[in-house]
């Protein structure tokens, strides 16, 4: 075990409604969600003296700290690569907490991703500076946009489709995913989705987004913040909630790595920067697959949670689609997936509300409580560089 | 529907406007209903190859609109005697055509009423003509 | 005398009878697609009302009735032995295409159920060559005969087509409403772009080590060599995955389009369109062969279409 594994916890979790038009500003809604979060740990602003963010945020830290009085801060650091960032921000946390560079870190995440500037609608209009200045972020896009593959969910649809082609999955089973994300949204009062439930069915008549995505394979997008607090594993006893011990944090990118579109590997049917991440977990915390009672999977297309299960070990690659129709997702099988109702029942925080879902199971408070769960698996964003957590009720 | 006498029909009367939406479904099954099966018709790029812009609409159903929209305002009894369309824009899908008309003339010794009718798209008028009907007389009613 | 001249008077379609008797079928599939619901073309009733014997066919269906449908405009035959003379000299002239300009029926009696509808067409006039929006062509005008079973004229019909050389289409008539994105082009991938302009597709090659790579960077991930030239790809390859795009939509595109990775011969993967192919008939693994769209003038792509089988 790491010297990483076990020294932090999470021990405040916090957020603004989720909606699809939050009528206020993204620094509002991330300071919202901060003061809740901080709040929920029992701590004052002025006790932060870390922030961590991604730096898709448009919420700088030194307008969060400055607008909710924290004062002084020793720690700040950003997570590049989108929705891979999320667990990422924890690892930074919990490596600045352990290291005694800071004692209580603010992971948050805000934005007004529906009634603003929406993801999903692609990449294709983003301007294009000249050749002395351009980037190699930016030259990436070269060789999307100018052939109308721009959106997340046309580059997630290119991965499904050779994932299908090669291991005979089908769009049903895509769409038990979805349908086990909205049956624990129907439960959960935060969720968009709420008394939602859907069928798969329903599923299959949804229209088509990007062949072979339906629209129901696609995670909502959503106005809203999440903030959570990271202090040492040894001050969150001291603090009103159990604490989540955070017993691994990784985060991983692969061989041959690009954003979204890493087409060019050997095969493309797996995450290996999903593996790499979850065999870091696992080593941090001498714990295995076998260990873990409940898992939140990075969901904003259904397509690459059947991949996630196999590069974690859950089952053996090419097998996700059987052991989702097995049912093992559900409440009473092996894995109790996405209790919250993931990004596609609840809302698409990018991967910081599964966090703060896994951080309620392990305090035990979750609408859809698993019986005995000490252990939950957390993933962060799927075609990009990533990061997980485990987080357990500790020693 | 309508059941117009020839008495109550004055020259001059203009026909209410019928605006009809060119979907592409509707320019593919006219075609398909009048057994013409044009490639021009319904394939966009061998449209496009023999020089038109998209498919466009047959002139079998020109002539069927342009009945249709003079006996639905003239009623069941009214009998088409002729219909003369001159061609102008192609109706291409995507617009809309909007039919107009106003009777022109009446010619009592067999109650034959001619209707000028015109039908205008976004690129300007997809046809100009005249309808024929002879119509029932009120004392026949 | 031109030969166009000579056609005056010839009939060009001797007598041909209709393939169905009128009928309520074809007659309630035309009403349905024009919206036609005036009662007297379907209700017996209705048109008993309406001071008719039975149901009445639309007058402006009469020449459908005398089309000769799909499988005629698959063999092209059975025109008339003029019809098809005269086909062949506009053909052969460049008068490829035709659109008809005018048609003025005159309706001698309704059709009612149960008739025959013959025809027989004869040529007016043929009109010497003019420069029309279309492009340069002859307008034919021609007299249509319907006759019923017993011979009587049931209507007729003077009809003209102009049958004419399509202009090239202009590229700013071809236009999308909007330009393809640009690429984001930088010192590191302007050659692929370049390339592509003169319709060479390549693909990058270390000189250090020969390893080919795509997408292009600025180093050989195998060797370290900061050295490279390219290679000339043989334009064959086979599908590796593909996407049917929908939603949301960039105007530059016609949807459903369908974008492709493709892997080279050469072993290397691309992003690309496939063109010549139904998103229903795209298949992993499936062979395709290089072909080049020109975009607009300053965006040339490599795009591919399904190898022929041969």
């Amino acid at each position: 075990m790491s010297r990483l594994s076990g020294a932090a916890a999470v021990a405040g979790i916090g957020a603004t409604e989720f909606s699809k038009d939050s009528g206020r500003s993204e620094l509002r809604l991330a300071c919202e969600a901060v003061l809740a979060a901080i709040a929920d740990a029992g701590l004052k602003p002025s006790d932060v003296d870390g922030m961590v963010t991604f730096t898709a945020d448009t919420n700088a830290e030194i307008h969060v700290a400055r607008t909710t009085g924290m004062g002084d801060l020793t720690f700040f650091s950003r997570i590049p690569h989108g929705g891979g960032a999320a667990c990422g921000t924890v690892q930074q946390a919990a490596l600045a907490v352990a290291t005694g560079v800071a004692d209580v870190v603010v992971c948050y995440r805000a934005f007004n991703e529906r009634s603003g500037v929406r993801y999903g609608l692609g990449q294709a209009d983003r301007p294009v500076e000249t050749a002395a200045d351009i980037g190699a972020d930016g030259a990436a896009y070269a060789w999307l946009n100018p052939f109308g593959l721009s959106t997340p969910a046309q580059w997630v649809a290119m991965f499904a489709r050779r994932y299908m082609h090669e291991y005979g999955a089908t769009s049903e089973d895509f769409g038990r995913v979805a349908v086990v994300d909205r049956k624990h949204a129907a439960n959960n009062p935060a969720a968009w989705f709420y008394q939602r439930p859907i069928t798969l069915e329903d599923h299959q008549a949804s229209r088509w987004i990007a062949e072979p995505l339906h629209l129901l394979d696609c995670c909502q997008e959503t106005d809203g913040g999440q903030a959570l607090v990271v202090v040492s594993a040894e001050r969150a006893r001291d603090l009103p909630h159990p604490p989540a011990v955070i017993l691994g944090a990784a985060q991983g990118s692969g061989d041959d790595q690009h954003m979204m579109t890493s087409y060019y590997r050997p095969r493309i049917t797996g995450i290996p920067e999903m593996g790499l991440v979850g065999l870091q977990l696992y080593a941090q915390s001498g714990l295995g697959p076998a260990d873990m009672d409940a898992a939140i999977l990075y969901d904003h297309f259904t397509p690459l949670v059947l991949p996630q299960l196999e590069e974690l070990g859950f089952c053996a690659p090419g097998e996700a689609k059987d052991f989702v129709a097995e049912g093992n997702l559900e409440l009473g099988g092996r894995l109790p997936f996405n209790t919250h109702g993931g990004q596609l029942g609840e809302a698409y925080l990018h991967g910081m509300n599964g966090i703060a879902e896994a951080v309620r199971l392990v305090r035990g408070t979750s609408v859809n409580q698993p019986e005995g769960v000490r252990n939950v698996i957390v993933t962060a964003g799927t075609g990009v560089p990533t990061s997980g957590l485990v987080l357990g009720a500790g020693r | 529907m309508n059941r117009r006498t020839y008495e109550e029909v004055a020259v001059g009367e203009e026909l209410p406007a019928l605006p009809i939406p060119l979907t592409r479904t509707l320019i593919v099954a006219t075609a398909i209903a009048s057994r013409d099966y044009q490639d021009v018709h319904h394939d966009p790029g061998l449209a496009v190859e023999r020089g038109s812009k998209d498919i466009f609409m047959n002139i079998l159903t020109t002539n069927g609109l342009v009945d249709r929209y003079v006996t639905e305002w003239a009623g069941p009894a009214a009998v088409v005697k002729a219909i003369r369309i001159r061609l102008g824009v192609p109706n291409h899908p995507g617009d809309t055509m909007t039919l107009t008309g106003t009777v022109t003339a009446k010619h009592d010794e067999d109650r034959r009423v001619e209707i000028a009718v015109r039908g205008e798209n976004g690129l300007g008028a997809h046809v100009t003509g005249t309808v024929v009907v002879r119509l029932p007389s009120k004392v026949a009613t | 005398m031109t030969a166009y001249e000579d056609f005056a008077g010839r009939e060009i379609v001797p007598l041909r009878e209709g393939p169905d008797p009128v009928n309520v079928p074809m007659i309630r599939h035309w009403a349905e697609a024009m919206g036609d619901r005036n009662p007297v073309h379907l209700d017996d009733d209705a048109a008993r009302a309406a001071g008719r014997p039975g149901i009445v066919a639309p007058a402006s269906m009469t020449q459908a009735w005398t089309m000769r449908g799909y499988a005629a405009s698959i063999t092209g035959s059975g025109a008339g032995p003029g019809a098809e003379e005269l086909n062949a000299l506009l053909e052969k002239d460049g008068y490829t295409s035709v659109v008809a300009t005018d048609s003025e029926f005159e309706f001698h009696r309704e059709l009612v159920v149960g008739d025959r509808v013959n025809v027989r067409e004869v040529v007016e006039s043929i009109s010497p060559e003019k420069s029309t929006a279309l492009g340069v062509g002859r307008f034919v005008t021609t007299v249509r005969t319907y006759t019923d079973q017993d011979g009587e004229v049931v209507a007729v019909q003077r009809w003209r087509l102009l049958r004419f050389r399509p202009k090239a289409p202009s590229p700013e008539k071809r236009a999308p409403k909007a330009l393809r994105p640009r690429p984001a082009v930088n010192r590191d991938n302007a050659f692929w772009f370049e390339a592509a302009r003169e319709h060479r597709l390549v693909v990058q090659r270390c000189s250090g080590c020969g390893t080919l790579r795509h997408p292009p960077g600025p180093c050989c991930p195998h060797c370290g060599s900061f050295e490279w030239d390219v290679a000339e790809a043989s334009g064959r390859g086979q599908v590796y995955s593909f996407v049917v795009a929908h939603h949301p939509r960039h105007p530059a595109f016609e949807y459903p389009l369908i974008v492709a990775v493709v892997e080279l011969d050469e072993g290397t993967r691309l992003i690309t369109n496939l063109v010549g192919v139904e998103p229903g008939e795209v298949e992993i693994g499936m062979p395709v062969v290089l072909d080049w769209l020109d975009a607009d003038p300053d965006l040339s792509l490599p795009v591919f279409r399904p190898q022929e089988n041969d």
